[in-house]
């Protein structure tokens, strides 16, 4: 049984370092009449204007698992994974903590499905094109909720690669994104670099920021419901 | 008289089938060895020998019965002999015997030693004779003394084999079965490897501070209040000196936090009460 | 994107060897098993088991493995299924086995889903590899203060001795050739089917 920690190998941990600034482009202002999916395209054409290429499609979805209700203490576990990092599952509960693991920790879950249930129609799912340009990668997607294909709203990402430190490039990234987007969106951004704008990033920091948007489009999917009758 | 005579010709007809049957099993082993050498195992030759030694046993006690009349009380003398060959008797020993002639009769119907075995029988008889009754007490003294040393050295030699076999089967303690399942049971269910101290079950003391260390956290903490505040149990060591390791701050805060979950939560699945 | 993992099985046949036998079973083994350049591979590895209990009785365990010689790789969380130990067609215990290599937070993560530390050890040893097989030579310390895994003494005089092989379900035919390997072994350790269930009535 014992097996050697140190003779296995996790794909999980990249060499190349990365940093990403993640925005929220629900409030971009969608002009009368637009749908969302225009939206899309309006912000893909703009990042083509400038010059940067298609390298593949993109996904990251989500599956959150919660305690049954008797417990008086509910705990949930998000279930992500990021097709950039395709053999890695990234497990975050309530409090944030985040745990990075093999894919085989979904097989995990469901050992433990006695107290941990997967909820019906939570799965968020982000769908859409790879970009690259120069030293930056830009995916821009659409956010998809629960077993109904509609749509529920715009993700973009940005990735600077050669720097490792959100504050060293903050200021550049904004710019850059100023390039295709308006000012007011850019500034929305996530709490996520709030309290480690120093820290030096790791994939989980990326799965984090997309679970906060998801989070945020589930909950306005809840208040958009009509009230039961 | 009648009575004797039908008692014969039952044991001559039960000797001839028991003789037969002697003849066929050898005929079929004789076969055997001649085509089956090549698939034939050692256990199957054995086999074999067992059945004719077996056969031949009860041959044997038949002929020693009480009831077999003693056949060396009668006597067989040929009445005719004839050079002709005779299809009868060709027939009854498969062709081995032609005819029943001058030729084959003092062979088959000997009942004393060949010539020159009988000619080797005499002198050797006639020596034992010549030899003083001193004398050959003597050299039956020493067979004696000389079988009697062989026997007890085979007999040593037997006793030394049978104390080595025993020796070389008690080498190979090199397990310990008490310490397989020792070490078997704690890997798999953690026998006696659990901690011998009891598990502080709800401890009254940290569930009185509970609410109090609980705000702050829900109120995002600062990371300074990262240590852990729960009761300082082995468990709690544990915890602290996990997250020694991790630099960041916010793990810090998520560190409090346990402290927090762990204080109240002995009893509870997910911490907090 | 997502992809159901073939569900895994560990085949394994257990037994152990007096101390001041290790060297002999050693020297077997690295003649039996795959030539390694360096000698056996050493490891040391520090294993915490926990339980998820409440609120139906039958406990989750988790296993939890750091190698604590070489704490910046990967830590090693394993689940393994009850053994089926009914079917005696089958020469070794067979069980489900899911390993998952994760970040060194897990056991932070684990405690805050619940789970609570049911007892841990220390494992130090040899790994030796045959093909698909492999065999550990360990032993197996009590950890005596928690969290300190420096701080153990040994349970027992012996090493614990595992031949063990993890492959897809329906591989059967793999207790053959364990089978094979364990005999090579004897007389100076019996590798055997162990049934754990039995062990733990004693």
């Amino acid at each position: 049984m014992p097996q050697s920690c140190g003779g296995r190998s996790l794909n999980t941990f990249n060499i190349l370092l990365t940093l990403l600034l993640l925005i929220r482009v629900l409030s971009y202002p969608v002009p009368e009449g637009k749908s969302g999916q225009q939206t899309v395209e309006a912000l893909q054409k703009q990042i083509e204007v400038l010059g940067a290429t298609v390298s593949s499609n993109f996904t990251v979805d989500c599956e959150t698992y919660g305690t049954y209700q008797q417990t008086s203490q509910p705990q949930h576990i998000n279930i992500l994974h990021n097709s950039e990092q395709p053999a890695t599952c990234f497990a975050v509960l309530d409090s944030g903590n985040c745990l990075v693991a093999d894919l085989q920790f979904d097989a995990l879950m469901n050992k433990i499905k006695m107290f941990y249930i997967q909820k019906k129609n939570a799965r968020v799912e982000a769908k859409g094109l790879r970009y690259e340009y120069g030293d930056f990668i830009i995916k821009v997607g659409s956010v998809v909720l629960g077993q109904s294909t509609s749509f529920k709203g715009v993700i973009v990402e940005v990735e600077y690669m050669p720097a490792v430190v959100v504050s060293e490039c903050f200021g550049l990234m904004r710019e850059f994104m100023f390039s295709f987007m308006p000012t007011s969106v850019i500034d929305a951004t996530t709490n996520h670099w709030k309290t480690k704008n120093d820290a030096i990033y790791a994939p989980q920091d990326t799965v984090l920021q997309y679970l906060e948007h998801f989070n945020n489009f589930r909950k306005s999917a809840v208040s958009m419901m009509p009230p039961m009758q | 008289m009648q009575r004797e005579e039908k008692q014969m010709d039952a044991t001559i007809d039960a000797l001839i089938q028991r003789v037969g049957e002697i003849k066929t099993t050898i005929a079929q082993f004789i076969m055997k060895l001649e085509h089956e050498y090549t698939t034939m195992t050692w256990p199957n030759v054995l086999d074999n020998f067992a059945l004719i030694s077996g056969q031949i046993n009860t041959l044997n006690r038949f002929l020693k019965n009480d009831k077999t009349p003693a056949l060396r009380n009668h006597i067989l003398l040929p009445l005719v002999l004839a050079p002709e060959p005779d299809l009868e008797l060709e027939k009854l020993t498969e062709s081995r015997v032609r005819a029943f002639n001058h030729e084959v009769v003092p062979d088959y119907l000997r009942t004393k030693p060949e010539p020159d075995i009988e000619e080797k029988y005499g002198s050797v008889t006639s020596r034992s004779t010549s030899l003083s009754t001193d004398n050959l007490q003597k050299q039956v003294n020493t067979l004696n003394k000389v079988s009697a040393n062989l026997i007890e050295m085979v007999n040593s030699t037997r006793e030394q084999w049978e104390s080595d076999i025993t020796k070389t089967a008690a080498l190979p303690q090199t397990t310990s079965q008490a310490d397989t399942q020792k070490l078997v049971s704690a890997v798999s269910f953690g026998k006696s490897l659990k901690p011998r101290r009891p598990e502080p079950v709800g401890l009254p003391g940290p569930m009185n501070h509970m609410p109090q260390q609980n705000m702050p956290m829900n109120q995002g903490m600062s990371p300074g209040h990262g240590q852990p505040h729960g009761p300082p149990g082995g468990y709690n060591h544990m915890y602290q000196g996990h997250m020694g390791m991790n630099m960041n701050p916010q793990m810090k805060m998520q560190s409090s936090m346990k402290g927090n979950i762990k204080s109240g939560g002995h009893n509870h699945p997910y911490g907090r009460p | 994107m997502r992809s159901n993992p073939v569900p895994l099985q560990e085949y394994l046949l257990q037994g152990s060897i007096l101390e001041e036998h290790g060297d002999v079973l050693l020297n077997r083994l690295n003649g039996l098993c795959d030539p390694v350049e360096t000698g056996p591979e050493k490891f040391y590895d520090h294993e915490l088991v926990y339980t998820l209990r409440d609120p139906v009785p039958p406990p989750v365990v988790f296993r939890v493995r750091q190698a604590v010689e070489h704490p910046e790789a990967p830590w090693h969380l394993r689940f393994l299924g009850q053994p089926d130990v009914a079917d005696k067609s089958r020469h070794t215990l067979v069980r489900s086995c899911i390993d998952v290599g994760c970040s060194s937070n897990v056991a932070d993560f684990l405690f805050e889903m619940g789970f609570r530390l049911d007892h841990e050890y220390t494992v130090k040893g040899y790994l030796f590899r045959k093909g698909r097989m492999k065999v550990t030579v360990s032993k197996i310390f009590r950890v005596v203060q928690s969290g300190n895994p420096e701080h153990a003494e040994p349970l027992t005089k012996s090493y614990l001795v595992e031949l063990s092989v993890v492959a897809p379900q329906g591989q059967d035919q793999i207790q053959d050739d364990m089978k094979g390997f364990a005999e090579h072994l004897k007389p100076l350790v019996m590798l055997e089917k162990i049934d754990h269930r039995r062990l733990q009535q004693m």
